[in-house]
């Protein structure tokens, strides 16, 4: 068995799911609600990203500049757009509009870019690979998702424990009443946790694409196995969802050497029986319903 | 909630058997009349199969043709080309609009194996002639359909030439195969199978692959273990090109083989960032810069008709399918009838146009089992490996 390769690959894998995973999570720990446009949110601006290095032929950081600003505004729009409108929304009718949004993200990205693949790459050497252990290689791609997973997720850390921004979204998802007597514009808060989450998802996209191919509907199958990481990490918890990530894409890969045909499923069942367990997934601290 | 579910099923189930028989019994809107015969096709033009709906356009392309050269004995073809998104359900409503309101003869192509599947009970109660679905599925001809006339050759065969060539040509003893766990793919594993059985070997790996799926790599390690020096994979176009990807990643670099569903080089060479290169596939028809007086004929016909095309083996592979319906009114002469066209169709013999040699008779509609051989070249460009070649261990012809 190739224990070291398999270890590379499944953490590697899983650190993408657990970076979408967060883009997930900071939208669930806003506003209770499970964005299911989220996948589709960075579908498209990967397109856009695609679009910039094609059509335009700008250098790839222009283009990342771009896109990044380009799914926050995306973010923030949908949010404004379609959530924000809704008269005293429940959670199930906040949800179906993220489904309503998703497939119009969807139709959207076929009509403009049509349904065939497109290749899309990183300024990835992928020729250039590490060998540090015999039997063990360490991909460009692996090694910028380990970095890339690793800062965004320094900056949240501090973002949420130290500025006033941050202490405000968590003001909010506690308790959205008191803290808009408290001062705290809720709104604005959902605007920026939107955009945020936007960002992440865009990041985590394009490093999916690179992976696979580009086409409208290539986000689907990542966002379930993000969406799977973040309920086992427990959907509020931002390090538990890195965790869970990176045990989704461990246990598919090690199961999945010996029984490929169970791959797809078996991180599904751990899910499950975790959940029988702890039902708020491994590393919620809350999961009263608040009155 | 189960219980309530059945019910709402069997009464889905016995509303659709209601429509369907009451629309059997009603008559139906004659084919054709003295100046058009009307000629219906389904194919995703939207939505996530949309590559493949070239095939529907392509057909078009050659009733074009057909009518600019004045129609078929002074009959023009109307044709009628409906969007299904590759959906059994919308194919099933496409249909009937065409069949029930159009009054469409005859149907040809038609992308998709489930979307086919939906319709194919459907179109034989009504007596419409079908030919050349766009897809291989042994169900279609076996048991005997006597209005549907299949050219598509099967997976199983496909795959059973493939691994005598990687065999006797390739001379690999150690090979491996990557399939999509489906009926295209269980199929393709059968026909290696079969084949590498007549050689006593066996592949030393055989793994397959969801259809979603996108992360590969434990499977790409599963075969780079098993030390495969020829991998065959039954994939569709997502998934070979993260294959190729993650087994570049991973210094494993066997003589990829695949179908002809993957013998679209330039779209291959251009989604896989030029990894295609050096792949092997079948082929089912001609390749794209043929030089045969009919390619050069129909390739000349879509520059100026339909510019805006790309010329690949999807698009013109809605021409070969068309052609034996054609070819077929031909035959019939001004006389035309459903009866007269089945017959026309059932005396087909060794007929080639762009495709293998078909042959069609009273008890067979599996129209032909022969494939080429191409490999991808710099470029994107085709390699001629071996020209038609039909399957010695194909069961359903004896």
């Amino acid at each position: 068995m190739p224990f070291g390769q398999l270890l590379v690959e499944g953490l590697a894998i899983g650190a993408c799911y657990g970076l979408f995973a967060t883009a997930v999570v900071i939208v669930y720990k806003t506003s209770e609600v499970v964005n299911f446009a989220q996948g589709e949110m960075a579908m498209f601006s990967s397109f856009v990203a695609f679009h910039i290095l094609t059509v335009y032929q700008w250098p790839f950081w222009l283009a990342f500049v771009i896109t990044m600003v380009f799914s926050i505004l995306l973010g923030v729009l949908i949010e404004y757009l379609f959530l924000r409108p809704a008269k005293h929304p429940s959670i199930l009718g906040m949800i179906v509009i993220t489904l309503g949004a998703e497939m119009l993200l969807m139709g959207l990205a076929g009509w403009k870019w049509g349904a065939e693949q497109k290749f899309f790459s990183l300024p990835l050497n992928p020729s250039v690979t590490y060998e540090p252990v015999k039997g063990m290689i360490v991909t460009n791609w692996a090694i910028a998702v380990f970095a890339v997973a690793s800062v965004i997720m320094l900056l949240l850390y501090v973002f949420f424990k130290y500025t006033k921004l941050g202490v405000a979204m968590r003001a909010t998802q506690q308790n959205k009443h008191a803290a808009k007597i408290m001062g705290i514009r809720t709104e604005r808060v959902f605007s920026i946790a939107w955009g945020f989450s936007s960002l992440i998802g865009a990041v985590a996209g394009m490093f999916f694409a690179s992976r696979a191919t580009l086409d409208p509907a290539f986000m689907m199958e990542p966002f379930l196995r993000a969406f799977a990481a973040a309920v086992l990490g427990g959907l509020m918890s931002i390090p538990g969802v890195i965790i869970g990530g990176g045990l989704m894409g461990l246990i598919e890969n090690f199961f999945g050497f010996y029984w490929p045909s169970w791959k797809p499923i078996v991180a599904f069942i751990v899910i499950i029986l975790v959940l029988c367990v702890r039902p708020s997934g491994l590393f919620a601290k809350h999961y009263v319903k608040k009155v | 909630m189960k219980f309530g579910k059945k019910m709402v099923i069997s009464l889905f189930a016995a509303l659709t058997v209601l429509t369907v028989a009451s629309i059997a019994q009603a008559a139906l809107p004659a084919g054709f009349d003295d100046n058009e015969i009307r000629i219906g096709q389904w194919g995703p033009q939207t939505g996530p199969a949309a590559p493949w709906g070239s095939v529907a356009r392509g057909s078009k392309l050659l009733f074009d043709i057909v009518n600019e050269e004045g129609g078929i004995h002074g009959r023009k073809i109307k044709y009628f080309l409906r969007d299904d998104m590759y959906n059994p359900a919308q194919t099933v409503a496409v249909v009937k609009e065409l069949v029930e309101r159009q009054g469409v003869f005859a149907f040809v192509g038609g992308v998709g194996s489930a979307t086919g599947m939906a319709v194919k009970d459907y179109l034989a109660a009504n007596k419409i002639v079908w030919v050349s679905p766009s897809a291989a599925d042994k169900e279609f001809t076996q048991p005997l359909n006597p209005y549907l006339f299949a050219q598509y050759p099967l997976y199983k065969d496909e795959a059973s030439i493939l691994a005598k060539y990687i065999v006797e040509k390739l001379k690999t003893k150690k090979i491996g195969m990557l399939y999509q766990n489906d009926a295209y793919g269980k199929d393709g594993l059968e026909g290696v199978k079969e084949r590498l059985a007549t050689y006593k070997m066996s592949l030393v790996a055989e793994i397959p692959v969801e259809p979603t799926e996108k992360d590969f790599a434990s499977q790409i390690l599963r075969l780079k273990n098993s030390g495969a020096e020829t991998v065959l994979m039954y994939v569709s176009p997502t998934a070979a090109v993260i294959t190729l990807k993650t087994a570049a990643n991973l210094g494993f670099k066997p003589q990829w083989v695949s179908s002809n569903t993957l013998s679209d080089y330039p779209l291959m060479f251009k989604i896989s960032g030029g990894l295609w290169e050096g792949v092997i596939t079948g082929a089912f028809s001609e390749s794209p810069d043929s030089k045969s007086p009919l390619m050069t004929k129909y390739r000349d016909a879509a520059k100026r008709l339909t510019p805006q095309e790309r010329w690949g083996v999807f698009y013109y592979a809605g021409i070969a399918f068309a052609d034996p319906l054609v070819e077929a009114l031909k035959r019939v002469g001004r006389n035309l009838s459903t009866d007269a066209l089945l017959k026309a169709l059932n005396s087909f013999k060794d007929y080639q146009t762009i495709g293998p040699k078909v042959n069609w008779t009273e008890k067979q509609h599996q129209g032909t089992d022969s494939v080429q051989i191409l490999k991808c070249g710099p470029g994107a460009s085709y390699i001629m490996l071996q020209d038609w070649m039909t399957n010695d261990l194909a069961t359903w012809k004896k």
